[in-house]
């Protein structure tokens, strides 16, 4: 298990001293190596943050990605080769922020993507401005009297808009975060999984002890198939309540699998150029 | 031999099916054609104009004077009038309108026909097909094939019916009005199989010869008709195609599934490539292939959507934050756009980088008659050139970006065993890790730039140059759409020459400056306010063109405008 994991470790993480990002990169690895994947067999789309500097330091077919836009290059090149895997790992200033529109989209599509938010209210690269996760009235950089907005509900969002698997966990329990990742990935279709994240240096609010207080896990007679219940049980968040584990779950066929082109043991990439023009110039005569 | 027909009618009536059932009988009838839609909003419901000018040769122009005038509508006559000369035929009902006098009047008895025979008024434009004919001396045999094609699945009944219209049309004018019929498009007994497409046909038939696998779009006057054709062939050329939320998740999604390792393409006018833009950058810095269909029409903003304009070039060129290689072709009309988007491919992949194809509303939206045979040949003999892509590399340990002397490493298609890497729109190293050091920073700029160079030598193509420049007294320099109506002046104006751009960036300085030499006899002919052409070959090469013909009014450029001016 653990030379399966290491294969997985790229350069040494930059990380700060205590981010939530080392627990959830160490558990992304050991979730893919719980897949018997190796990084040959694994896409990877990152977004630009703290959390997309992972591509140094986790191995795959990787792309880091333009701030905001993972979504949609990962929608492409699922959609190239279907037969592999495909994560986006991201922040949720990247996410919900600068890519609002495409995770809107990306959840009506129902795109086979594991979608994999570092969610800590912050954009912790560019020092600590507030993200839309933070709550309203937090003070940072570009707030100084406090955000004006009420922090986003983005797994409520992701449920009414389409995601069939929406799932949240946090950056301190390394076995819980490696099994939703695991049942994100293993689920067909998107699947979100918002992870809460202590930025250690620039969100005094959103602390480890927070969210030790505030979270807790869903109880085992919680029915993630009620597709109102989950709406509920999501939109405690905004009430600063934090449920943990698999909030939503239905079937729906992915998006690849509806394309006229689709055939489910070639992927598009290996389809072969067509024989001849003649169905397509007729229409021309 | 030049001839125009024109139909008019209000918007919402059928005057563009109408339009394209004109043109595809002047083509099986074994005729050249150059076609051109106009759809300003005039007056209440918006007046739509289709015209057709017809050749025994290709037409490179339309012509400026309308030998037929089809008016389903008293506004159709207002508009056009002044195109018109003692000669022109007019068809019109009295019974709707009248029109002031001094031309070849022939009363087409719409209102009658569709009251005995109780039609609907879409029902006109059948009757107007059926009066044309006549007038041009066509075959109906074409139009009642065509009819029964287009109808034979709604059944007899309808076939009939639509044919009863053509029929009532044709008689009207054949019985009364001989001394206005002309033998303009006998049919050819083996006439050339032609196909009748526009330029936005050519870019996505052009993308499928080339096995573009995966196309992107958000639907944008007066690119969408790449998507919407594209979007119908799906089953039939094994493609892909989405229409995404917004024109950054077009090029981010046709990105990613570059890296996946297909074919992948864009297309959108001036507002949704300002979108891309950021993207753009991405695909240079990241060395994704990724081909780019631009199709402008007049801005800023929103400008004027259903209007021609050559103003995106310079934005074009320059288009993406940082520096990096990049391509841009101006295909001059359909028959090259399907060439050099097939060959926009090639260079998108050889290159690793981002190529634009450049079209306007007119290359567009003009249909033209190209050979089938010739179509058929470049897709049979078409050999794919993916350059340094492979699926499984030389080297191990594989290094995604490996400098190199011509600046292409090998991009290796993800899925291989025993390898993977990152593809980093951040700079990097030879393996792709993020890298800030001087001496990464350098190797990779200049690796990138490198790629320029190795355009240059290898695929740079000069610009074409039709006549004797030497010979000639005016030589007009162009690119994109505007070959056609140059090419026009040239056999209205013999002492003319023409020198016509299509792989209009990079360029070539030492070349073109012999090309150009010192010569004051160069004028650049646009279709822009402020000269983008003069001035990229200003920027690129020092060669300076003081004069020019500019339009810049949304309407295509006319042969007589560029010879009022020599």
């Amino acid at each position: 298990m653990i030379t399966k994991k290491r294969k997985f470790s790229g350069h040494t993480p930059t990380w700060c001293p205590g981010c939530g990002d080392w627990a959830i990169g160490g558990a992304i690895k050991e979730a893919l190596a719980n897949q018997d994947l190796d990084p040959s067999t694994v896409g990877v789309v990152f977004g630009i943050g703290c959390s997309g500097n992972m591509n140094d330091f986790l191995n795959a077919y990787a792309y880091h990605a333009l701030h905001g836009r993972a979504i949609p290059t990962a929608v492409g090149l699922k959609l190239a080769n279907h037969s592999m895997p495909t994560l986006v790992i991201a922040g949720d200033g990247d996410t919900y922020g600068e890519g609002g529109n495409h995770f809107f989209h990306a959840c009506r599509g129902n795109h086979d993507l594991t979608i994999i938010v570092h969610d800590n209210g912050v954009y912790g690269l560019t020092t600590g401005q507030v993200a839309p996760t933070a709550l309203k009235g937090m003070v940072s950089k570009s707030t100084p009297t406090g955000i004006i907005e009420r922090s986003a509900s983005p797994l409520a969002f992701a449920i009414s808009q389409g995601a069939t698997f929406v799932a949240q966990s946090f950056a301190g329990d390394i076995p819980h975060m490696r099994e939703m990742v695991d049942l994100g990935m293993k689920h067909k279709g998107l699947s979100l999984v918002n992870i809460l994240q202590p930025c250690v240096t620039f969100n005094k609010v959103n602390t480890y002890q927070y969210y030790l207080k505030k979270g807790y896990r869903l109880d085992a007679g919680y029915d993630p198939t009620s597709y109102s219940g989950a709406l509920l049980k999501a939109i405690e968040m905004d009430e600063e309540k934090f449920p943990l584990g698999v909030i939503y779950q239905t079937k729906s066929t992915p998006y690849h699998e509806q394309v006229p082109a689709y055939q489910q043991d070639k992927p598009l990439v290996q389809i072969p150029r067509i024989s001849t023009l003649h169905d397509l110039v007729e229409e021309f005569r | 031999m030049k001839f125009q027909w024109i139909i008019g009618g209000e918007a919402g009536f059928g005057v563009m099916s109408t339009g394209i059932t004109f043109a595809k009988i002047v083509s099986r009838s074994g005729y050249h054609l150059l076609d051109y839609v106009e759809y300003p909003s005039l007056i209440r419901g918006g007046h739509n104009a289709y015209k057709v000018t017809i050749g025994s040769t290709p037409v490179h122009a339309l012509k400026e004077t309308v030998d037929v005038l089809v008016c389903l509508n008293k506004a159709t006559f207002d508009l056009h009038k002044h195109e018109l000369t003692k000669d022109s035929v007019v068809l019109y009902d009295n019974e709707e309108f009248e029109i002031e006098n001094g031309f070849k009047e022939v009363h087409v008895p719409f209102k009658k026909i569709l009251r005995e025979e109780q039609g609907q008024s879409i029902m006109k434009n059948t009757i107007a097909l059926g009066a044309s004919i006549a007038t041009v001396g066509g075959d109906l045999q074409i139009l009642t094939d065509m009819i029964e094609s287009q109808f034979k699945k709604k059944g007899e009944d309808v076939v009939a019916y639509n044919k009863l219209f053509v029929k009532k049309g044709y008689d009207s004018v054949v019985q009364n009005y001989k001394e206005h019929c002309r033998s303009i498009i006998p049919p050819y007994p083996k006439p050339e199989d032609n196909l009748v497409m526009t330029g936005n046909d050519a870019f996505a038939l052009g993308a499928v010869i080339a096995d573009c696998k995966f196309y992107c779009a958000y639907p944008m006057t007066p690119s969408s008709s790449v998507l919407t054709t594209l979007a119908s062939w799906q089953q039939k050329a094994q493609i892909t195609v989405r229409h995404a939320e917004d024109e950054i998740a077009v090029i981010n999604s046709a990105i990613g599934a570059s890296h996946g390792g297909v074919r992948a393409s864009v297309g959108t006018s001036g507002g949704g490539f300002a979108l891309m833009v950021e993207a753009i950058s991405l695909a240079g810095i990241a060395e994704t292939p990724i081909v780019i269909f631009l199709s402008q029409r007049p801005g800023p903003a929103t400008g004027m959507p259903t209007w021609t304009e050559q103003g995106d070039l310079l934005f074009a060129v320059h288009a993406g934050h940082g520096e990096f290689p990049k391509i841009v072709l101006t295909p001059g009309d359909v028959d090259e756009m399907i060439r050099l988007t097939a060959e926009a491919f090639d260079l998108a992949d050889i290159y690793q980088t981002p190529v634009i194809v450049m079209s306007d509303m007119f290359l567009s939206e003009s249909h033209s008659a190209v050979s089938s045979a010739n179509v058929n040949r470049l897709f049979s003999s078409l050999k794919i050139n993916r350059g340094k892509t492979v699926s499984n590399p030389t080297d191990r340990p594989y290094l995604r970006y490996k400098v190199t002397d011509d600046g292409i490493s090998e991009r290796l298609i993800p899925g291989a065993k025993g390898h993977f890497y990152q593809a980093n729109s951040y700079e990097h190293e030879e393996d792709g890790h993020t890298s800030e050091t001087a001496q990464d920073r350098m190797a990779q700029v200049e690796k990138r730039n490198r790629k320029q160079k190795t355009y240059l030598a290898n695929h740079f193509k000069m610009p074409t140059i039709y006549g004797d420049i030497s010979a000639a007294s005016a030589v007009l320099v162009c690119c994109g759409s505007l070959k056609g109506v140059c090419l026009e002046v040239m056999t209205q104006r013999k002492d003319t020459a023409v020198i016509h751009f299509t792989h209009i960036h990079p360029l070539d300085e030492k070349r073109l400056k012999v090309l150009f030499g010192d010569s004051n006899k160069f004028i650049i002919v646009e279709q822009n306010s402020t000269s983008q052409l003069g001035l990229l070959l200003r920027q690129q090469t020092g060669i300076h063109i003081e004069k020019s013909i500019l339009r810049y009014d949304g309407r295509p450029m006319t042969t007589s405008e560029i010879i009022g001016q020599l």
